[in-house]
């Protein structure tokens, strides 16, 4: 990947509500970056910080050299603007036939994006978020509620994704893309594990099939579901 | 036993199903009416043409817990004690065997400290917990829980699977798209644009779909 000036620095970041708090410091270069952490550990609050949306109660997020940003939200129905699927795809200044195939939703254009299954809401979002090519793109939950189908089709389109940064904060546990860097909310604060694939050594939000393929001694280069199914062939 | 007889309703279209006792999944890809299924058995709504019967009674006649995935959408009262006795209250029980129920069913669900919290002070994964407390309060002989699982992390998925697996609730009918999840139940349907492509045991179900991605990344990685 070509190194490019595009990057976040955090420098002691601090967000607090009534029994919560979270602090972080570091920053995020060009690449793909896993956000994990635990219910409630403050991963939603975190993305709309580095999207600029929330403000810190101290400290300062520099997005240096992103002039386009997108974000995901967790609940797709908060993107929704369009009373047909062909609308909405059009408020986003897309064709509605590239982007409702690439949802696998071209039947579906003249529905109600409302009506759709949740799963495929998601899918619609995301379609109209990936047809984009933003210098920051930050995916709150971007698996939940998609199918194994889906999820891959999504991972494939992240891996496609040549330039910029990209954070994906989720609990997904076993069909992601390619990812840089890992990091996770612990006790309140934001941890830098690294680079892949030692970070996987400290992952204490790892999934279960990483954590056991760790043990075994079978070390993934990533995380992606060949990965994983090459370490696990390993003899 | 849970039966399905000619089953319609809208694009979904069960000829002959039967569901055992135990936790039974249902998968299938977006769009292909797992919701609308559990709401069928759930009483929600109601068939176009066809019958659900469980142990002899439709499911309105019957006692359902149901749990969705946004159990936001669900929450009536201020706090979570007053929550969870909600369908104890509705049905006119005596205050005090309230009061043992919801007490009884807060520890074993190990959520005690939370009683007096305000159900919008707590965080997503403490909802859902009230949430599935709720729908086992009044001891249902089916719970549903429609992609419970799809903002929760690790522990509490594994914490929730604890408590189902401890709960007396005859039969659990849930939808996840979490194949190692699905793969935990004793039954699994696997749904295909409205009709049932494969039912039977985890190993039947999922060994149809191995060269799908739906086959458990657990077990092709079984070390």
């Amino acid at each position: 990947m070509a190194v490019q000036d595009v990057k976040i620095v955090l420098t002691d970041v601090q967000a607090a509500r009534k029994n919560w708090s979270l602090t972080a410091q570091g920053t995020l270069y060009e690449g793909t970056h896993l956000i994990s952490g635990a219910v409630g550990s403050g991963k939603s609050t975190l993305a709309l910080m580095l999207a600029g949306l929330f403000p810190p109660v101290s400290g300062q997020i520099k997005r240096e050299d992103v002039s386009t940003l997108m974000v995901s939200f967790q609940y797709p129905e908060y993107h929704i603007t369009g009373t047909t699927l062909e609308e909405e795809c059009s408020s986003w200044g897309l064709d509605p036939f590239s982007v409702l195939t690439a949802a696998n939703l071209t039947g579906k254009k003249t529905e109600n994006p409302i009506k759709l299954s949740r799963g495929e809401l998601k899918m619609l979002l995301l379609a109209c978020v990936l047809a984009g090519n933003y210098d920051l793109l930050i995916l709150d939950e971007p698996f939940s509620s998609l199918d194994c189908y889906g999820k891959e089709r999504i991972c494939k389109r992240l891996s496609e994704r040549s330039r910029g940064i990209t954070v994906i904060f989720t609990h997904e546990q076993t069909i992601f893309p390619r990812i840089d860097r890992i990091w996770e909310i612990r006790n309140g604060e934001l941890c830098d594990r690294g680079g892949l694939p030692e970070a996987l050594r400290h992952w204490y939000y790892a999934p279960k099939v990483i954590k056991n393929l760790i043990s075994a001694g079978k070390i993934p280069k990533n995380i992606t579901p060949g990965d994983l199914l090459e370490a696990a062939c390993r003899t | 036993m849970i039966r399905f007889d000619n089953l319609r309703y809208r694009s979904l279209a069960i000829d002959a199903l039967s569901i055992g006792k135990g936790i039974t999944s249902v998968i299938g890809r977006n769009g292909s009416g797992k919701t609308t299924l559990l709401k069928l058995c759930a009483g929600i709504t109601l068939p176009e043409s066809g019958t659900i019967i469980i142990d002899g009674n439709p499911p309105r006649k019957d006692e359902i817990g149901w749990v969705n995935e946004f159990p936001d959408r669900n929450i009536l009262f201020a706090t979570v004690h007053e929550e969870i006795a909600s369908s104890l209250r509705f049905r006119h029980i005596p205050g005090d065997e309230i009061e043992e129920h919801v007490m009884s069913c807060m520890n074993s669900m190990e959520i005690s400290h939370l009683g007096k919290r305000s159900m919008r002070e707590l965080s997503g994964g403490e909802k859902v917990l009230v949430a599935l407390a709720a729908a086992l309060v009044h001891q249902p002989r089916l719970l549903v829980l429609d992609e419970y699982d799809s903002h929760l992390d690790t522990d509490l998925t594994e914490k929730i699977e604890g408590i189902l697996r401890q709960s007396l609730v005859t039969y659990i009918i849930r939808c996840t798209q979490d194949m190692e999840t699905a793969a935990r139940g004793d039954n699994v349907i696997c749904l295909i644009n409205g009709k049932i492509g494969c039912a039977g045991s985890p190993e039947i179900v999922f060994s149809s779909l191995v060269d799908t991605p739906f086959y458990p990344l657990a077990w092709r990685c079984r070390t």
